[in-house]
């Protein structure tokens, strides 16, 4: 080979390597692009659902529900997460018929096994764990069925409520551990003892008094300061009970690693205790006696969370990507001080690099929850004359209340009604609820008829 | 280059699925299905239809029956109104259709007029008025189960009870039940 013959092949070879480094740049440019893409697309569905959640907090439920209806239609990922959170505005607006639609689909998809098989797991794993679809968490799970036994309640369907508390009772076994089930499954149902007291209300409605008695035992055994709630003959000589949702539950938040695990907050410590709760029939304090206890904390729930293998996965490939950046960095930098620096070792410095980069972006924790989760809920079972009634709720010690006035108490049989606090939604409301068209909230302001 | 397509494409494969896999899709559910309500109804207005002793009652002029949506005695699964109606709205409406002459059939007003409302959704005729009808017989149903989640299955083995009963001496003039086993396997994710 002569002179020239090996110029034109180095040049060749040196030709070659400079395109294939541009081949690289060009499909990793295109990748980005394409994920880029998908990535404005769902933020923008994203911000769409935090606008419709921002207004349930603010306590426009007719206007949170607007916007989550069109969301709640989309198969995607956050189908049961917006479904949950449609639920809980139109629950809130006294839309029953859309909170029983969208809770029951969330149900559907939660009580299914292998929603995320196959391609779903793989890209959750590998590329980020927001593409899997959201079941949320045992407590989110429970809290779901709940509500849904909620609407049945409302409507005085006592079996279908009944199976709906029955299931929620099911979704907290995925805190147990394998090793000993049976046992974790009691003690997980005794931090859920709130759909026990509706599912013995419900039997003792279905004409199950055997049921009922040994299901408000078992109430008192778990939680024996709810022992007068879960008293058989006070359940059977009420005829209103009030749902009081209080509070929001824990926020999940990044923790360890740029957050590559995922931790809830506050903690029970720095959450501060629940303040106790108040009830006015017609202007005045309505007699309690010892009913007035909150059923559960989700934010002592939340923290019974079992380390989800995902979570470890993460953390594994945080430590790679950060292994291989530092690896691709100090390979570039002992080529550079050789003074070897080549084509080719730049497109594998800048490979590694990639790599790690992707590797540790997409291990970052999966955020999702369902912000419209109430910290805890009140039961009050009162006896009342029938006619119509206002009745105030409010918790003194944070200045937070709601009134309605003309509230129907029927000669015959029981009534719910579900009461939402919220610091911005403090009413008087006169009933019966108007479509969720009206004012904020979706009520009509006993103020506005003035 | 085809080592270097590869990669690509398999992202490229990967994101296609995942972009198409929908949330109602995937997964395996322990609820009763349309394919349930299909068969079940069929298998009850078959043995409905072919029964000696309802046959014998029909001899002496149409049996006049009422139906009564389904009662939900399951454990852990609901059945929201519509399809309580329908599992005993399709009996009734296989009846009609193969046996016009041995049946006149009425709902309970509740269902008839809720029914009535669903009638586009479901695709269901709700029959006659309950008001012009005095029904003799009920057509119930009431399902059961026995229903157990734990952290990697949920199973459910439903128990699905039809009777026809005379309605003034609440003999029960026939009765057959359909029975099916539901199982779900949690994956790694769920």
């Amino acid at each position: 080979m002569n002179a020239d013959q090996r110029r034109w092949k180095e040049g060749r070879v040196r030709c070659s390597a400079s395109r294939s480094s541009f081949n690289y740049l060009r499909a990793s440019a295109f990748i980005c692009g394409l994920t880029l893409l998908l990535g404005c697309q769902s933020s923008k569905v994203e911000k769409e659902g935090r606008r419709g959640v921002q207004d349930y907090l603010a306590g426009n439920y007719s206007g949170a529900a607007n916007k989550l209806t069109p969301l709640a239609q989309q198969t995607d990922e956050n189908y049961v997460l917006n479904n949950l959170r449609l639920g809980s505005a139109a629950l809130a607006a006294y839309d029953l018929n859309t909170a029983e639609a969208a809770f029951l689909k969330a149900w559907e998809v939660i009580n299914a096994g292998g929603v995320n098989s196959g391609a779903r797991s793989v890209a959750a794993v590998w590329i980020d764990e927001k593409l899997k679809i959201w079941k949320g968490e045992p407590y989110e799970r429970a809290l779901a069925s709940f509500d849904l036994g909620l609407v049945y309640l409302m409507r005085n369907d006592f079996n279908n409520a009944r199976a709906a508390f029955e299931n929620a009772l099911f979704k907290l076994r995925d805190y147990a551990s394998d090793k000993d089930e049976k046992k974790d499954y009691t003690e997980q149902e005794s931090t859920f003892v709130l759909a026990h007291v509706l599912l013995g209300r419900c039997w003792q409605r279905l004409g199950r008094e055997d049921l009922a008695r040994g299901t408000f035992d078992t109430v008192t055994k778990l939680r024996p300061d709810l022992a007068p709630l879960a008293d058989y003959d006070r359940q059977a000589g009420t005829n209103v009970l009030l749902v009081v949702e209080y509070g929001y539950g824990p926020r999940k938040r990044e923790d360890f690693d740029n957050g590559t695990t995922m931790a809830f907050a506050p903690t029970p410590q720095t959450a501060g205790q629940i303040p106790p709760v108040r009830v006015l029939v017609d202007g005045r304090p309505y007699p309690l006696a010892g009913t007035d206890r909150p059923t559960i904390d989700t934010i002592a729930m939340a923290q019974d969370r079992r380390w989800q293998s995902i979570d470890t996965i993460r953390v594994t490939k945080s430590v790679i990507g950060t292994g291989l950046i530092a690896g691709g960095a100090g390979y570039g930098l002992y080529r550079l001080n050789e003074g070897r620096m080549r084509a080719e070792d730049a497109a594998i410095v800048g490979g590694l690099v990639a790599v790690g980069a992707l590797l540790r972006a997409s291990s970052n924790a999966d955020l999702r929850q369902w912000e419209m989760a109430p910290r805890t809920v009140f039961l009050l079972p009162l006896t009342l004359p029938p006619g119509t009634h206002d009745v105030t709720v409010d918790f003194p010690a944070v200045g937070v209340g709601q009134s309605w006035r003309g509230l129907v108490v029927p000669q015959y049989g029981d009534v719910t009604y579900y009461f939402r606090m919220n610091r911005w939604v403090p009413g008087p409301f006169v009933w019966p609820p108007n479509s969720p068209a009206a004012s904020p909230g979706g009520f009509v302001s006993a103020d506005a008829l003035k | 280059m085809a080592v270097r397509i590869a990669p690509i494409a398999s992202v490229l494969a990967l994101l296609t699925i995942v972009g198409c896999a929908s949330a109602i899709k995937n997964g395996q559910s322990t609820a009763l299905t349309g394919v349930d309500l299909v068969s079940m109804t069929d298998d009850m207005a078959g043995k409905i239809g072919s029964d000696a002793a309802v046959n014998a009652a029909a001899a002496n002029g149409p049996l006049k029956i009422v139906v009564l949506p389904v009662v939900n005695e399951l454990r852990a699964e609901i059945i929201p109104a519509g399809q309580a109606n329908a599992f005993t709205g399709r009996v009734r409406v296989l009846m009609a259709k193969h046996a016009p002459d041995r049946f006149v059939w009425c709902m309970n007003r509740d269902a008839f007029y809720d029914l009535q409302r669903r009638e586009l959704d479901l695709g269901i005729d709700p029959g006659p008025s309950p008001d012009r009808v005095q029904p003799e017989y009920a057509l119930t149903a009431t399902f059961s189960s026995l229903t157990d989640e734990t952290r990697k299955r949920r199973d459910t083995f439903y128990v699905c009870a039809f009777q026809l009963t005379n309605l003034k001496s609440s003999a029960v003039l026939w009765a057959g039940s359909y029975e099916v086993k539901k199982e779900a396997v949690k994956g790694f994710l769920d």
